[in-house]
């Protein structure tokens, strides 16, 4: 008899729905009204503007992300529940994937900004580097995971390194850059998201578009982690039966 | 009344052995490091051969303070990343880490192979540095404000490397992993060391230097107490 295997425990089949329905909805329409909505005109912006729409709710949902994976990090060193490795880990992978995208979108919009007119993609502005250099460590986590074979060990030292890189991560993101001159939004001089900085149009579409992305992120999160926790239990009933033992999927 | 006693005489009889195996473990690796010099002559001769690397391709020509700086640090990370990954590896190899597990704390293993490791990085940092200003001819503004940066950067340096070589020698195909996961982490280091070293060649004074001091700081305090905390799942299976 072919079993079921059971994802019911990981995530709520009715708010998943829900979730999905409203970012399907709300992300369209953000894609409609940020590419055609009317924004205040600016100089040297002008409508590389309509970025803020994108850019900036990747790295809420790469923060959002960033967190979880070291939240489950530290769960499963404590427990030691698979499910938490499984979670860390499709945390961490979404958080490469938003951050990666992050960066490319914010490399477009310097092109035409910062370094319009110089042919430049990317100077070393620090907030920049430091995001790179973000990723870079998130792509160390995943080649350390690679390099271990053991599943239990394989989980536990990627949670230390996990833990011990979020440690490092406010130098990179908010001390160092803090020293360093920097062109980046939100630096001194440089406006950002702050009460007079936004335009009162643009507020009804960047605030629901960091909701949506952060929906997103949290739709591909479950999908992932169940399609994860769906793999380790038919491995470990496939190592079972190799084995001959029935007790496989505890 | 004779428990208020006790209790500090116990806490102080823990901290004594606590700090004899400490000890003990730094001792251990001294001596099996003096039998062999493996490690040592690893780390200086590869940051003899990139110090030699860079002098040949920079050419005689003077450089600026911050490629000098950069050199510096460069050469020291890397060299670090490199030579300061053995000491876990051997206990693994040699069949000597359940011994060890069995007769030590974790904590204890760490503050040993700590040591070890700050001592290897005080060598390295002390003999690349001074080959360094020899050979680029470099004249040092502030010498007081350039040895405590190159302090506070070997401090930060060590808490970061041990605790992650200590994750490597877990994993079954170690090999290069070490500067692929020590390099990125490291960045605030390299960053406000060679910040702090431009402004020491230079001549300016600490306060000039202030904001890449704490972070050095900052830095290595933060690594070292997570490195604590963390190193015990590292350690007992």
């Amino acid at each position: 008899m072919p079993s079921q295997v059971q994802t019911q425990g990981l995530v709520s089949r009715r708010l998943y729905r829900v979730v999905r329905g409203t970012v399907v909805v709300v992300l369209t329409g953000i894609l409609i009204a940020g590419l055609l909505g009317k924004i205040p005109q600016l100089d040297i912006l002008e409508q590389s503007a309509r970025n803020l729409y994108f850019h900036v709710p990747m790295w809420f949902a790469l923060m959002a992300a960033t967190i979880v994976s070291a939240y489950h990090s530290a769960q499963h060193l404590r427990h030691g529940d698979r499910i938490r490795d499984l979670r860390a880990r499709e945390a961490a992978r979404l958080g490469l994937i938003f951050g990666g995208l992050g960066i490319v979108t914010g490399m477009v919009w310097a092109r035409f900004t910062w370094y319009e007119g110089t042919g430049v993609w990317w100077n070393f502005d620090p907030k920049q580097s430091m995001a790179a250099v973000l990723l870079l460590i998130y792509g160390g986590y995943f080649v350390l995971r690679d390099a271990i074979d053991a599943p239990r060990t394989r989980g536990r030292i990627a949670a230390v390194y996990n833990l011990f890189a979020v440690v490092t991560m406010p130098f990179l993101l908010y001390i160092l850059p803090r020293q360093m001159p920097s062109l980046h939004p939100g630096g001194e001089g440089s406006p950002a998201f702050s009460q007079t900085d936004l335009a009162p149009a643009m507020r009804w579409v960047f605030y629901p578009s960091v909701l949506a992305f952060l929906g997103l992120c949290w739709l591909l999160y479950t999908q992932r982690v169940r399609l994860a926790w769906l793999r380790e239990v038919l491995r470990q009933k496939a190592l079972g039966n190799a084995h001959g033992d029935g007790d496989a999927a505890h | 009344m004779r428990e208020h006693g006790r209790v500090p005489l116990l806490a102080s009889i823990l901290l004594m052995n606590w700090l004899t195996g400490a000890w003990a473990v730094f001792r251990k690796d001294l001596r099996v490091e003096l039998r062999s010099q493996y490690a040592a002559n690893t780390l200086l001769l590869f940051a003899l051969a990139a110090l030699f690397l860079v002098a040949f391709a920079v050419g005689p020509q003077p450089l600026s303070a911050r490629v000098r700086a950069a050199l510096l640090w460069i050469v020291l990370l890397f060299a670090a990343s490199i030579g300061l990954g053995r000491s876990f590896v051997a206990e693994y190899e040699g069949g000597t880490a359940l011994l060890l597990r069995l007769h030590t704390r974790a904590s204890m293993v760490f503050a040993g192979k700590l040591l070890f490791n700050f001592g290897l990085v005080v060598l390295l940092t002390l003999v690349a540095t001074s080959v360094f200003l020899l050979l680029l001819g470099v004249s040092v503004g502030t010498p007081g404000l350039f040895a405590g940066t190159l302090a506070l950067g070997a401090l930060g340096l060590t808490s970061a490397t041990t605790l992650l070589s200590a994750l490597v020698a877990r994993a079954s195909r170690g090999g290069p992993l070490l500067p692929v996961l020590l390099l990125p982490v490291l960045v605030p280091v390299l960053v406000s060391g060679v910040g702090a070293t431009r402004k020491a060649l230079l001549g300016q004074g600490w306060g000039a230097a202030q904001d890449e001091l704490l972070t050095l700081v900052g830095f290595a305090g933060a690594t070292l107490s997570a490195a604590v905390v963390l190193f015990d799942y590292v350690w007992v299976d």
